[in-house]
């Protein structure tokens, strides 16, 4: 889970690695993921999304291929 | 409050306040209990996902946001230094703590710095992207290289 400065930049680390390019998120779905994830977690009642509430949250950020599936076996 | 929850807010306490990993003794003395205890709400605690245990079963690699180990993802919050375990933990700790910081962090082809300023409603428009390789459904076959 790294930053990449551009597409183009992704694009390069990918074919240098012989990895798949995966689904692209930005910096404000990225602050949405962090603070659903993690805002609570100093907390007593904290507790990790279960994975029916990860499809829904990566739904509602436009995040809803297979590849975001917590249970999918089929990553495109 | 169960014994693994005050096991686990002790840890993330630690770090919160410290930056750093705490020691299997200091988190005894902070729940008052004996270290054997602690070790096995440890491995509880591994199952559940909220931690990643280095191979001796002791050292705390990942308490999520919170790394336990160095790397190129640094946060730094009210003059804290924190490691993150990857770009996405970068944001989650100024999340988790609920207080502005800057994340230091690079462009993984480039070597571009990367700086941010993350305010309390998040980071400024900004161009950067996240890229993860793994998909969800794998992430913690291995964590690590996740």
């Amino acid at each position: 889970m790294l930053f990449f400065r551009s597409e183009e930049r992704v694009r390069e680390w990918c074919a240098a690695h012989g990895y798949p390019m995966r689904p692209l998120v930005t910096m404000d779905q990225l602050w949405t993921l962090a603070t659903t994830w993690y805002s609570t977690r100093l907390q007593e009642n904290s507790r990790r999304p279960q994975p029916d509430e990860m499809r829904s949250i990566f739904a509602r950020l436009g995040l809803a291929d297979d590849f975001w599936d917590p249970h999918s076996d089929n990553f495109g | 409050m169960s014994f693994d929850t005050q096991t686990k807010l002790a840890i993330y306490r630690h770090f919160a306040e410290t930056g750093q990993r705490p020691s299997l003794r200091v988190i005894a003395e902070r729940v008052r209990a004996d270290v054997s205890s602690v070790r096995e709400a440890y491995a509880r605690l591994r199952a559940q996902r909220v931690l990643v245990l280095e191979p001796d079963g002791v050292s705390i690699r990942m308490a999520p946001p919170f790394s336990g180990v160095s790397n190129q993802h640094v946060v730094i919050v009210d003059e804290t230094k924190y490691f993150a375990n990857c770009a996405w933990d970068s944001f989650g700790i100024p999340a988790a703590l609920h207080r502005p910081g800057r994340v230091h962090s690079r462009c993984e082809q480039s070597g571009e710095p990367l700086s941010l300023e993350i305010g309390l409603e998040g980071p400024p428009p900004c161009s950067w992207l996240f890229h993860c390789l793994v998909p969800a459904a794998r992430w913690w076959d291995d964590i690590v290289f996740t």
